[in-house]
């Protein structure tokens, strides 16, 4: 569409080859830092309780059902914006197509999203909000919820490989591809992509134009969202593939990809809390120091990590994963939303109370690290157990002794 | 080139072309070539990320119509 020339060379360099996953993560981590300066750092679940409440409100069933209009709730925009980051993001790298999977496939990804409705409202937070964000928070929950991630997504893939075994028809049947990007007559595509950036542009300077505090916030959200879908996209960032890897192929790229990612945002979040920064003035800096930290130490995080980790595996994406996926045009991950999108509220208003009641106090209190060991004793720890995951990753990818594949 | 056997993966997104393709080759007999067509762009990272992994051959790939084609030698 461009004349070649440095413009066009650009755009090639940026469309043309995925990225390195690291390099996405480095990118990834300053985006999320950012969102704690401006708000609350990155999270995607709450984005999904939100958009379904709002569906459960808009059909009647009030007792389901928000006073918050997704138009006004940042997580939720995050979420939708990001859908359509990755959606441009495709049609210029010309990887966009409908891509319809068997029945069986569309059946896994409306379970797994379900279970990750499930686990994310159980457990307070998914891979992102949860993971990302909670354990460079110095949250001590986060720590239980990483590792329910990682058991559950063991079960889940051991179930997996069962199933090609002795289904594998699950997989087998009927698919189809529609609209692919590369072929004759495809050039429209990436003209819909800078259209759409018009667009989302055009609601961005909406937002921020009405000048309230709260509008300005709101539209940010939307701006980082078109970037991070970009990002996430063209890297294929996938924080599923870091907890599972190491148990199917052994391959080291997304565990490595996302300790280096973590680890950035570790140095953000602590320099923040300690100096009490992030929309300082309108929030104390209490409320600054437990961001990202939830009430969910331990048992309550290790239930619903679990949970969530089974369903990542069988839809093939987490809170954020699926949305980049569904962007990119899988028809499974839209079949994980719906099942996400309606599984959270649900489970918001009726597993979560009977957890609650189940699970004594002190097992799902909020535990914010530096209390107990202060700043230095809490990144030391942190820092020790993604040094240690990094040795476990190198050295099992050179023996392969935990890998299935 | 002589193709001894076609695996579909079309439509089927991560990590269901990698576990499809690894169970396949464990099937097939040293030096048979596996076309594998898949529509998940993350294959075009994985499958050559998996063959060198494992020490099978990757030939050859191409893109026909919003699909990719791999051509993988068993090692």
């Amino acid at each position: 569409m461009f004349k070649k020339g440095v413009l066009r060379e650009l755009f090639d360099s940026l469309f043309g080859k995925t990225w390195p996953m690291w390099v996405g993560g480095i990118l990834l981590a300053l985006l999320n830092i950012l969102l704690f300066v401006i708000k609350y750092p990155w999270g995607a679940s709450g984005g999904y309780v939100n958009i379904g409440q709002n569906l459960f409100q808009t059909l009647g069933a009030k007792s389901l059902g928000t006073s918050t209009p997704i138009s006004l709730h940042t997580v939720a925009l995050l979420n939708i914006f990001i859908v359509l980051g990755a959606f441009i993001s495709s049609l210029f790298s010309k990887e966009f197509s409908i891509k319809v999977a068997p029945v069986g496939e569309l059946v896994k990804g409306l379970i797994g999203g379900a279970l990750m409705g499930i686990g994310a409202t159980v457990g307070i937070g998914c891979t992102t909000g949860g993971f990302f964000s909670g354990v460079p928070a110095l949250s001590g929950g986060a720590l239980f919820l990483s590792l329910g991630f990682m058991l559950g997504t063991i079960v889940a893939l051991r179930y997996l490989l069962w199933e090609m075994e002795a289904l594998p028809n699950i997989s087998m049947g009927k698919s189809c591809t529609l609209l692919p990007g590369t072929g004759k007559k495809t050039g429209w595509q990436r003209w819909l992509g800078w259209i759409l950036i018009v667009v989302v542009l055009y609601i961005f300077s909406n937002y921020t134009g009405k000048g309230t505090s709260l509008s300005k916030i709101l539209g940010w959200h939307i701006f980082i969202a078109l970037i991070l879908g970009i990002i996430l996209q063209r890297s294929r960032f996938c924080i599923v593939r870091a907890f599972r890897e190491p148990f199917m192929t052994g391959e080291s790229s997304a565990p490595v990809a996302v300790i280096l990612s973590v680890l950035i945002v570790l140095i953000g979040f602590t320099v923040l809390k300690y100096f009490g920064v992030g929309n300082a003035g309108e929030t104390a800096v209490r409320a600054i120091e437990m961001k990202s930290v939830y009430a969910n130490f331990w048992l309550r995080a290790l239930i619903g990590g679990f949970i969530f980790g089974l369903g990542m595996t069988v839809a093939g994406g987490c809170a954020v994963g699926t949305l980049w996926r569904a962007g990119e045009g899988h028809l499974k991950l839209w079949m994980s939303i719906v099942g996400f999108v309606i599984m959270a509220p649900v489970s918001k208003g009726f597993i979560v109370p009977a957890v609650v009641k189940i699970i004594p106090e002190s097992l799902r209190s909020k535990m914010f690290l530096p209390e107990y060991l202060g700043y230095t004793g809490a990144v030391v720890l942190l820092l020790v157990i993604l040094l240690l995951w990094y040795m476990f990753v190198k050295w099992n990818e050179k023996t392969g002794k935990f890998s299935a594949l | 080139m002589q193709v001894d056997q076609t695996l579909d993966c079309k439509g089927l997104s991560c990590p269901m072309p990698i576990i499809k393709l690894a169970k396949t080759v464990k099937k097939m007999n040293s030096d048979e070539v596996l076309e594998m067509i898949g529509t998940d762009p993350g294959s075009k990272t994985d499958v050559p990320a998996w063959c060198e992994k494992t020490g099978n051959v990757f030939l050859e790939q191409k893109e026909e119509g919003g699909a990719f084609i791999f051509y993988i030698k068993k090692k």
